[in-house]
């Protein structure tokens, strides 16, 4: 029942957003319906922790670890995100039917995003996927401006081709499993079905699958609309967009690891590892030439998502493990990462590292809130990134992949030099001229105090259920 | 024996005979469409008998190549007109003497001969119009070799004759995606090798436009009624070659009688005009290409040639 | 069961094949922007057709429906959103300087084409299903020259047509393929693309407001440097 509650809640919010009650209601209404979705999420997950599948209006709607981490994050990082737009965007001089426009989109967002690991259809949950960068497209281009514009275009475009090349993929695997003779068309079916497709079939369908959301993901070489795109939306948008809508992608390509892995004789890991090895590499190189803070982050998402995948390739369930706690911390991380981004750009009116000095001494707050942001998304303990990414290099050490895990880390250690250098230069040093401070709303204040609790807090402990859960969705990672 | 020699010479007749009415047709249905009367489906005969009993009048300057021009491109379409099915389905007496290449290649001597003859003379106009003509000729030649590579793969063999027996008499390979793909792009290229709009305009007047016409610009009398006719008996062979080899052989004949044979001609005659309704709703529909906008057309026709062999090589 | 049992619907499913990849290379090709929407339209005509002829092949129900959903969504209700949303002036367009020039395009197009070929035939060698050898080579080669348009043009409406080109070409392999899915399935994808124009329309309405051009492939201000 909370199952279809989690959808029906943000699509009421979106409705009422529109009414004509003003600008205030709307944003309020959103933060209620995403506290609402966030108490939800964690209650799904108890069910889920309890009773190892969750399903709902008649196997429509279905829930099992991997999902459930997924839902629970989404729900956090919306919440948070809802009160940070109260102050970012509410604050704003703009047109009330623009806010009002603002938060509708950004309930059927966060319903796009809750829906994708809920849906047990595939083909459904297709749609759910497209819907995300649909619902998304005019928050990318919020801030009317040409680059916002051009981003929101290439956006749009460059992610909806590759959900179409999937789909073909989607396709050939429905066709694999009529052959096979089993019927639906959801993801326990296509794993029982598996083994006995043609591999020549299951082959091109994973490879459509992978580069198809692959680009959704962001990983290189299809990651060309992800900078832009998570650079010129607005910070509250750029979390969701960071921290969790890349992440509902990668689910579904974590999702067919298993799928593709029960078919004799066809190996997905090389793919997985080799994909994720040059993401890493490439965002890294990039790390070290970006001259805007936020596309700094935006390629630190691109990063991530490699060691992702590469972590899932490796195998294993030290690997996996590590792949979910990777998960979490990101989500966690990199949206703090862009509410202190959103605070820096209020403080300093500017999104280029350069024009950007000695913030500690105009705005100390931003400058805490990025420095420990980017000490968080480098990896630097005692936060999460840290230790999900030591699991991951001990597991692949341990099974025996040595060149992979010495260019993994290789390149994160390049990757956390480049961040800190840039987020030092910005953060301390002289600034050039004395920029007039503009005082932070008080809910940004408060969002980035709230982010920050399980930021610190997961690094340093995890509590036992959430290990549970995150042993569980290791488990339905490795199939 | 003797029939074969016969129906061959009848064929050949066919054609120098009847060249001028598709060529009167296809002018008063496109005056018809533009609202207009038109002159008489007869009157290119009226004008190559006027021009032959005309004075001729040569330059001085010119070569034996612009006396000698109007008898080549004449004789190239006939050469051309005993190699093809035109009337039969079965090879006639001369059928082996050249295959499709052999018969590109003499049409092609026959244009040659005449753009060299435009140079020949003093006409500034001559000259630029042979030059267009050539760039639009080996921007057509690809297109001819890939369509007929195509059907030659596919018959086992280049002669028109059998080409048209294994590749279009089966009614099932009408339709496949390779075979239309091969009639668009000839019909493109027929649209090019004749001056026909979108590639040039058969009715302008205005010399520094011309690209076909003005190979003929300089003579007069006999050699202008030659140059016409042989104008007319290209396009007709061309016709014929893409109606009886490429799409259909509807009409031709299968026996030996002479009647079939002679029933042949008018149901010929239909599946021209069935081509000749065609290609007036193409001129009428579109507009003049710009010159350069030419090599976008022919490089068109190109890659749907080449598409359409690649699709039948890999069996689609 | 081969195509062998249904000679005419597999005669006419192929010259419909071969149409439909003709209008492919005219939307990469055309240089006008309402010649390639014309296009585009013909391409949806053509894959109704193909629907339509593998539905009486193959006696399923499912089939029509998706060509009855794709002349809806394709044929008349994209033109009309688009005719809502980007306005008239934007039709007049012609694309007069392209990234690479229409001979060189249509050349690659041909590479692309052989890729599509040597794509599908394993997948055919592997499982024989009627119609499949007509509709999955053509459909794919139809979704790479979707993506080429995308890659090659620079105004937003011709980008537009090749993306949902390329929608179009995964269908035409799909119907052969998996003739059963599940009417929710189409249906979904069926609103997905209009909903697809109507995101794309609105936003080439708002770049075409604050930028006064919908050359979308001019727009290069985001880059490293």
């Amino acid at each position: 029942m909370e199952l279809a509650a989690i959808l029906a809640v943000p699509a009421l919010a979106s409705g009422l957003s529109l009414s004509p009650l003003g600008r205030r209601f709307a944003a309020l209404i959103t933060l209620v319906a995403a506290a609402i979705v966030l108490g939800l999420a964690a209650s799904v997950a108890i069910g889920v922790m309890r009773s190892g599948r969750l399903d709902a209006l008649d196997q429509w709607l279905t829930c099992d670890a991997l999902g459930a981490l997924i839902l629970l994050l989404v729900a956090f990082v919306g919440f948070t995100a809802a009160i940070f737009s109260w102050g970012y965007i509410g604050g704003r001089a703009e047109q009330q039917a623009k806010i009002q426009r603002y938060y509708c989109l950004y309930n059927l967002f966060l319903l796009s995003m809750l829906a994708v690991p809920l849906l047990a259809n595939v083909a459904l949950m297709w749609i759910a996927v497209e819907l995300t960068t649909l619902l998304s497209a005019f928050l990318v281009g919020f801030e009317d401006t040409a680059e916002a514009l051009e981003a929101a275009w290439k956006y749009v475009v460059l992610t909806t081709l590759g959900a179409v090349l999937a789909l073909l993929g989607f396709l050939i695997l429905y066709w694999g499993s009529r052959v096979a003779g089993l019927e639906p068309f959801t993801w326990v079916g296509l794993a029982e079905a598996a083994p006995h497709m043609p591999p020549a079939l299951l082959w091109p369908a994973f490879l459509l699958i992978l580069v198809g959301f692959g680009t959704k993901v962001g990983l290189v070489p299809m990651h060309t609309w992800l900078p832009d795109a998570h650079s010129q939306a607005p910070a509250s948008i750029c979390a969701l967009l960071s921290g969790v809508e890349t992440t509902t992608a990668l689910y579904v390509i974590l999702r067919l690891f298993p799928v593709v892995g029960s078919a004799p004789g066809l190996d997905a890991r090389p793919w997985f590892i080799g994909f994720g090895l040059v993401s890493v590499g490439i965002a890294t190189l990039l790390l070290i030439y970006v001259r805007d803070f936020k596309r700094m982050f935006a390629f630190s998402t691109v990063e991530h998502m490699g060691i992702i995948l590469v972590a899932a390739g490796l195998g294993g369930a030290e690997a996996h493990i590590g792949a979910a706690y990777q998960i979490t911390g990101h989500a966690i991380a990199k949206s703090f990462c862009f509410f202190a981004a959103g605070m820096t750009v209020m403080a300093a009116g500017t999104q280029e590292i350069a024009a950007v000095r000695g913030l500690i001494r105009s705005s100390p707050l931003s400058a805490l809130a990025l420095v420990a942001g980017g000490f968080a998304i480098a990896g630097a303990p005692p936060f999460a990134i840290f230790v999900s990414e030591l699991v991951i290099l001990k597991a692949g050490l341990t099974s025996g992949q040595y060149l992979a895990i010495a260019l993994l880390a290789f390149f994160v250690v390049v990757a956390f030099c480049a961040v800190m250098f840039h987020v030092n230069r910005m953060a301390f040093g002289v600034p050039e001229r004395d920029t007039p401070v503009k005082a932070a709303p008080l809910s940004c204040k408060v969002t980035l105090a709230l982010a920050a609790i399980p930021l610190i807090a997961i690094g340093l402990y995890v509590p036992g259920p959430l290990q549970e859960l995150l042993n569980a969705a290791a488990s339905a990672m490795g199939g | 024996m003797l029939e074969r020699i016969v129906y061959n010479l009848l064929q050949v007749f066919v054609v120098v005979a009847f060249a001028p009415l598709v060529e009167g047709v296809t002018s008063r249905l496109k005056e018809i469409i533009q609202s207009k009367r038109g002159p008489s489906i007869f009157q290119p005969y009226r004008d190559i008998w006027k021009l032959l009993h005309k004075d001729e009048i040569v330059s001085e300057q010119s070569s034996w190549i612009f006396r000698a021009a109007p008898y080549v491109a004449f004789t190239a379409p006939v050469f051309v007109a005993l190699l093809i099915p035109v009337l039969t389905r079965y090879p006639l007496f001369f059928a082996f003497m050249g295959d499709m290449l052999g018969g590109g290649f003499v049409l092609a001597l026959g244009g040659f001969f005449a753009a060299l003859a435009a140079v020949d003379t003093a006409n500034p106009y001559g000259p630029m119009g042979a030059s267009r003509t050539r760039m639009v000729g080996f921007l057509a030649e690809p297109v001819f070799i890939i369509v007929f590579l195509t059907v030659s793969f596919v018959a086992g063999s280049t002669i028109p004759y059998i080409v048209q027996t294994r590749w279009v008499t089966p009614i099932a390979n009408f339709f496949e995606p390779s075979h239309v793909l091969l009639m668009i792009a000839f019909l493109m290229l027929i649209l090019a090798e004749d001056g026909r709009i979108p590639v040039d305009s058969p009715s302008g007047q205005f010399e520094l436009a011309m690209i076909e016409r003005s190979k003929s610009l300089e003579y007069s009398g006999r050699g202008a009624a030659l140059m016409k006719w042989a104008g007319a008996m290209k396009l007709f062979v061309l016709i014929i070659i893409f109606l009886n080899v490429l799409v259909t052989p509807w009409g031709l004949a299968e026996g030996m009688g002479l009647g079939e044979v002679l029933l042949a001609i008018p149901l010929v005659l239909l599946k021209v005009l069935g081509f000749v309704l065609v290609l007036v709703y193409i001129e009428s529909s579109l507009a003049k290409l710009r010159l350069f906008r030419i090599t976008e057309f022919l490089g068109a026709a190109f890659v749907i040639s080449v598409v359409a062999m690649i699709t039948r090589l890999s069996g689609v | 069961m081969t195509s062998a049992s249904f000679p005419v619907i597999s005669a006419l499913d192929a010259l419909t094949g071969a149409l439909f990849l003709l209008t492919a290379l005219g939307v990469v090709a055309t240089r006008q922007v309402l010649a390639s929407l014309q296009l585009f339209i013909l391409q949806s005509l053509l894959l109704a057709l193909s629907a339509v002829l593998l539905g009486i092949g193959l006696g399923s129900p499912h089939l029509l429906a998706v060509a009855a959903i794709t002349i809806a969504t394709k044929t008349l209700m994209i033109p009309w959103l688009l005719r809502h949303t980007v306005s008239a002036e934007v039709y007049r367009t012609r694309e007069i300087e392209r990234v690479l020039n229409i001979p060189s395009s249509l050349l690659i197009s041909a590479v692309l084409i052989m890729v599509a070929y040597a794509v599908a035939n394993p997948l055919l060698n592997a499982v024989d299903v009627p119609f499949a050898h007509v509709n999955l080579p053509l459909g794919i080669a139809a979704m790479f020259l979707g993506a080429f348009t995308i890659a090659v043009r620079r105004e937003a409406v011709p980008q537009l047509l090749g993306l949902l080109a390329v929608e179009n070409g995964v269908f035409f392999a799909g119907i052969a393929i998996v003739p059963n899915l599940p009417v929710i399935a189409e249906l979904a994808a069926a609103v997905d693309v209009p909903v697809i124009t109507l995101v794309i329309g609105l936003l080439t309405r708002q770049i075409h407001r604050r930028l006064g051009t919908t050359s979308v492939g001019r727009l290069a201000a985001l880059r490293e440097e």
